[in-house]
Order: structure tokens, then C-alpha cells, then sequence
């Protein structure tokens, strides 16, 4: 009975201090107000996205340390990126070795980014066309179309390890006889890329035309009565009205999708595997596998800084074509 | 009947080509079915074949067709017996409805202080936080593995060890899917007239109250797509969900683990990873069926906006 009592006192009084505490933060000026309501959010990215990203900056500056307890080793400033990009660093896989161009971490990822980008808008764009379009059941083929999308990583990439699995697929013996695969497509390196490949183009190509389709629908539809008032036929329509409407957000999704596959990873580890298709993001696990922290945070920050560049040239050109008019 | 055998091949193939030519239309509505057919096919077949895979009993499993060789649906219940399958799911459900929780309680408050507020600082701290979602996860991994594992102090204090714990993956992933979920929320709350918010503040409640009392519910349906996509994307994620769990069921590893642990066995079991695939994407698909309208406009909001 008595504890029962001195609890509902105690949480009367942790009302009290809770009152007490927003009576605090209304009195706050605008801009105290404010950066007190941001606290929990940059408590939150502060200590798991900026201090990680400080600390991996920090370790891979400093040599690596396999024998001992403390694998972060002595601070060698840049040496661990100039041995990354010169070749000396001696890792799982080659940074970038042309001889060996499918076993090569940047090869293998530029390879993967650029042909499984440049589908994707393609196919992305011709979906987009097409769910524009009035027909019925629109609805239920645009949920047909986004349903790869919300696969998970894990599955998709078992979808297409059971799909060009020798002994069970129906696809591997004709593409085999045609000379496309060779005898173990998912362990050799040149075969697992084009899989993992056709497996990004299978989930990625509708986030593509969800982008298109928005910028599609915002073009205003009277400008099409007027092209057809002058005689305009379909192709010159498109190549007038809808190609330079539609290219702002054109941009911005290529933008978004070439980050992600520079970040590829979970496909290529459930489909085939990091040794035969080493991407960037599996050299980075693979060497810190190895107990080789400065090398793998400096692969990382390598990846970070080809993300930025790609974001700067964005930037500038987007700038470029907002001064130039339209 | 008799008119059709009157008018010869030849007939047909000019009148088709009389027709596309006066009539485009025509022609474009054609490439549009095959251009549905096409894209329906090739989304929808990858589908199709974990079925015929699932339902084909293992020992007749090699050089299959186009049809299931043989009959087994007892392989989606195998898929629960030989592995704790439904303890994965729970552990991924629990992941990614607490992960949702988390980010939308704080990415509440922060998407109300970024739209509706103008204050000196604001436009370095949305950079911060946009530039933050562009670092790959590997840049990460390295001293969140170590602080999760217990290897490195925070600021001197101690610090509970999260690896193989639910908020292993959560904490990592709230804070990554956060930047998307500010910018989505902050759009959706900056669409609140402010006279309803004054209203509110001279009815007597506090800035905070007028947030969750007022702003929240009016952007209701925002705040659902914000939910239903963080849940997507936190259960379809792959790389911490991967490296910030040992394996096990125990350790709280989400159903990625437990579908590769089919893939892992000495036997190989082809059909129970179909048939465990087929499972683990089903609450995905139920969800897109039901809730597409908002998956379709918070994806394209949030990736355009940023």
C-alpha cells in the first residue's frame, strides 16, 4: 500500500519536473527554441554518422597494424591512399589493375555503375512513357512494375543466384550453348558482374520511372495541344516538350541512382561473391576482414571522395544549364 | 463470315498500314500493351520462378523447365521446421518498426524545426545533414562495429554493448535513413498554414504541444509515408543488418540472415531458399498492394526535393 503510494507521489513529482522542463523550453527565445529541438537529432547523427565518419578520417591516416591489440597503428598521414592507387597495398583483390580488369575493385564497380545506370534510365524511362498513358488497370500494372523495388536485397540476390544456378536453371544451358556463359557462371568474375548487373536493372529500373513518371506528370498538358494545333507530330513532341521538360528530374534521379550502385554490396555477397566480383565496398570489408584498418577506412574515403566529385560535376552543371535558360 | 474471305492477305496488310498512318494513335496504343506486357513479364517472371522452384521437391529439382517438377507445398512449412524462419521475421519486423518509430519521433521534431522555422544556421545544418546520406556504409562500419563491440569509448563514457542486440541495426540505420525523413517531413509540415498553429499557441499550448497536437495529425498522411518507407527501407537493408549481428536467431539477426543460412548448409536445399524468399518478400508485397499510392509519392517527394 505504502509503495504504492510514494510511486504514483514519484511519478506526480517526475510530472511536475516535466511541466517544469516544457515551461523551460517555451520561455526560449525563437532561435534557442530551435537549437534545443535539434539536440536529439544531432545527438543521434552525431554519435553514429559524424563521429564514424571522423574516426574512419582519422584511422586512415595511420598505418596498418595486424600483429598486435590495437590494429590502429602508427599515424602515416596520406601513405595508405597513395599505396591504395598506386597498387603497392597489396590487397584481396587489386585496387586497379587493367590487366586484370573484372578482378579490379574500381573496374569492376565503374563497370557496374555505368551499365547498370545507363539501363535503368532507359528502361526506367520507357515504363515512365508508359504509365503516363490512360488504360485501364493502370494501377495495377504500375504495382506489377514497383514490386521488384521493394525486394529485399537478400532476395533479389537469391533470386538470381537460383535463376543462373547451373544445375537448375532453364536459362544457363541455352545462354551457355550460345557462348554467353561459361560452365560456372556464379564463380567466374566476368559472368557473376553481368548477373549482379542484371539483377540491379531488375529492382532499380522502376525507382527509376517512379522519378521520370513525377517529372512527366508535371509538364503541363496544354503545351502538347498547342504542338498538335501546329502540326507537330509525336517524335517532335517529345524531343520539344517532353526531353527538355522532363531532364531536370532526369538528372537528379541518375544522380541518385549512380551514388547508390557506387555502393554496392549485399548483391554481389548473396548472388555470387566478394572474391569473384570485388567491388569497392567488398574490397573495403575484405581488407578490414584482413585486420587492415587504415587500408580499409582509406578504400573507404577513396568511394566517398569519387561520390563527391561525381556531386560537384552535378552541381556545376546543373548550375550551367540554370543560367543558360530554359 | 463470307466478307472476311473476300479480301485477300495483301488487303489486310494495307489497310493496317492505311490505318497507322492516318491514325498514330493506333500505332502508339499497340506499343503501349506490348511495351506493358513486356515490362509486366520481366518484373513479375523472377516471381514466378521461386514458385516453380519452391514447389519442386528437392531430389527432382535439377534441369527444370518452365513448370514445377513435381508438387511439395509442405516445403513452406519445412522452411519454419529445419530453421527458427518465424523468430528472423520477428526479429526484422521488431528492427524495422522500432527503427520507424525512432525516426519518425525525431525526424518529427527536426522536419518541424527545418520547415517552419527560419534561423541563422539553418541552410549549414541541412547541408550536414544531406552530405551525411551521400557517405557510403562502409564509411561507417569501422568504428560503429568497434564501439558496438565494446573496443572503443565514446567521449570517456561507457557505452552499452549493442552488437548482436536489435539497436545494433537500428540506432545505425535510424541515423542513416533520418536525412531522407527530415527532408520529406520538413516538406510535408511547412505546408501547415501558420494561422493554425497561432490558433493553437493562443488557445494556450506550448510550441511542442502545437507540433504533436496540431501539425502532426494535420500531416497525417504525410507522416504514414514517411513511416512506410522508412519500414521498407530498413527491412530491405542489407549492410548492417548483415555485419552488426553474429547470425544466429538469438542474436536478433533479421530474416536476411535466415534466408542465407538455407544458401550455407552442406545440403543444398534449393527449394527451401525459394520457398524462404517467397516468405520473407511477402509482408513487402502486401504492403505495396495496400499502401502504393503513398510509397509511389514519398519516393518521388523525398528523392526530388533533396
Amino acid at each position: 500500500m505504502s509503495t504504492k503510494k510514494s510511486q504514483s507521489a514519484g511519478s506526480a513529482r517526475a510530472y511536475r519536473l516535466d511541466l517544469k522542463l516544457l515551461n523551460r523550453i517555451e520561455r526560449l527565445s525563437e532561435t534557442q527554441f530551435v537549437y534545443v529541438m535539434l539536440l536529439p537529432v544531432f545527438a543521434l547523427l552525431g554519435t553514429m554518422a559524424i563521429w564514424p565518419l571522423l574516426y574512419t578520417a582519422n584511422i586512415s591516416l595511420h598505418a596498418d597494424n595486424i600483429a598486435s591489440a590495437d590494429p590502429v597503428g602508427a599515424f602515416v598521414g596520406l601513405e595508405n591512399y597513395v599505396r591504395i592507387l598506386t597498387g603497392e597495398a597489396n590487397l584481396r583483390r587489386p585496387f586497379l589493375d587493367l590487366n586484370t580488369p573484372f578482378t579490379s575493385a574500381l573496374p569492376v564497380t565503374l563497370m557496374f555503375t555505368a551499365v547498370a545506370v545507363v539501363a535503368e534510365t532507359l528502361l526506367g524511362f520507357a515504363m515512365a512513357l508508359i504509365l503516363d498513358q490512360e488504360f485501364r488497370g493502370r494501377r495495377w500494372v504500375r504495382v506489377g512494375m514497383i514490386l521488384p523495388w521493394t525486394v529485399p536485397i537478400v532476395i533479389q540476390g537469391m533470386i538470381f543466384y537460383l535463376l543462373f544456378q547451373p544445375s537448375l536453371g532453364f536459362l544457363v544451358g541455352p545462354l551457355q550453348n550460345l557462348g554467353l556463359l561459361s560452365g560456372s557462371p556464379l564463380a567466374n568474375s566476368q559472368d557473376s558482374l553481368l548477373i549482379v548487373i542484371l539483377g540491379d536493372i531488375w529492382k532499380q529500373s522502376a525507382f527509376m520511372a517512379l522519378l521520370i513518371l513525377a517529372g512527366l506528370q508535371s509538364i503541363d498538358r496544354s503545351l502538347y495541344d498547342v504542338a498538335e494545333m501546329s502540326g507537330a507530330s509525336r517524335l517532335q513532341q517529345f524531343r520539344t516538350i517532353t526531353f527538355p521538360l522532363v531532364l531536370p528530374t532526369l538528372l537528379v534521379a541518375l544522380l541518385f541512382r549512380t551514388i547508390a550502385a557506387l555502393k554496392v554490396y549485399g548483391l554481389v555477397e548473396t548472388v555470387s561473391s566478394c572474391n569473384t566480383v570485388p567491388t569497392l565496398s567488398c574490397l573495403v570489408i575484405s581488407t578490414w576482414n584482413a585486420n587492415r584498418y587504415g587500408s580499409a577506412a582509406a578504400i573507404a574515403f577513396v568511394i566517398a571522395t569519387i561520390i563527391a566529385l561525381l556531386l560537384l560535376f552535378y552541381l556545376q552543371q546543373f548550375r550551367k544549364q540554370e543560367h543558360g535558360g530554359i | 463470315m463470307a466478307r472476311a474471305h473476300t479480301g485477300d492477305e495483301k488487303n489486310v496488310l494495307e489497310r493496317t498500314a492505311h490505318r497507322a498512318v492516318h491514325e498514330p494513335d493506333v500505332v502508339y496504343r499497340w506499343l503501349t500493351y506490348i511495351g506493358i506486357g513486356f515490362f509486366l513479364t520481366a518484373s513479375l517472371f523472377p516471381f514466378y520462378w521461386l514458385t516453380v522452384v519452391a514447389l519442386t521437391p528437392n531430389r527432382s529439382i535439377s534441369g527444370l523447365g518452365l513448370l514445377p517438377n513435381g508438387f511439395n507445398p509442405g516445403v513452406f512449412l519445412e522452411v519454419f521446421q529445419t530453421i527458427p524462419f518465424l523468430r528472423y521475421m520477428f526479429n526484422s519486423v521488431l528492427i524495422a518498426a522500432s527503427t520507424t518509430v525512432i525516426v519518425l519521433f525525431v525526424g518529427s521534431i527536426a522536419g518541424y524545426v527545418f520547415g517552419r522555422y527560419d534561423f541563422r544556421g539553418r541552410t549549414p545544418l541541412m547541408v550536414v545533414v544531406l552530405v551525411i546520406s551521400y557517405f557510403p556504409p562502409v564509411a561507417f562500419l569501422i568504428p560503429l562495429f568497434r564501439l558496438f563491440t565494446g573496443n572503443v569509448s565514446l567521449f570517456g563514457l561507457p557505452y552499452p554493448q549493442l552488437y548482436n542486440t536489435p539497436w545494433g541495426v537500428v540506432m545505425p540505420l535510424s541515423a542513416l535513413v533520418m536525412p531522407l525523413i527530415i527532408f520529406l517531413l520538413s516538406t510535408f509540415y511547412s505546408q501547415i498554414p501558420d494561422g493554425l498553429e497561432d490558433a493553437a499557441r493562443i488557445e494556450g499550448s506550448t510550441r511542442i504541444g502545437a507540433l504533436f497536437r496540431v501539425i502532426v495529425p494535420l500531416s497525417a498522411p504525410g507522416v504514414a509515408t514517411a513511416g512506410i518507407l522508412t519500414f521498407i527501407i530498413v527491412y530491405n537493408e542489407f549492410f548492417f543488418s548483415y555485419l552488426m549481428v553474429t547470425g544466429t536467431a538469438d542474436s536478433w539477426a533479421p530474416v536476411l540472415h535466415g534466408i542465407l543460412q538455407f544458401q550455407g548448409t552442406q545440403s543444398v536445399a534449393y527449394n527451401l531458399m525459394a520457398a524462404a524468399s517467397i516468405i520473407g518478400v511477402l509482408p513487402m508485397a502486401l504492403l505495396v498492394m495496400l499502401a502504393q499510392d503513398r510509397i509511389v509519392s514519398g519516393l518521388t517527394q523525398g528523392a526530388l526535393k533533396e
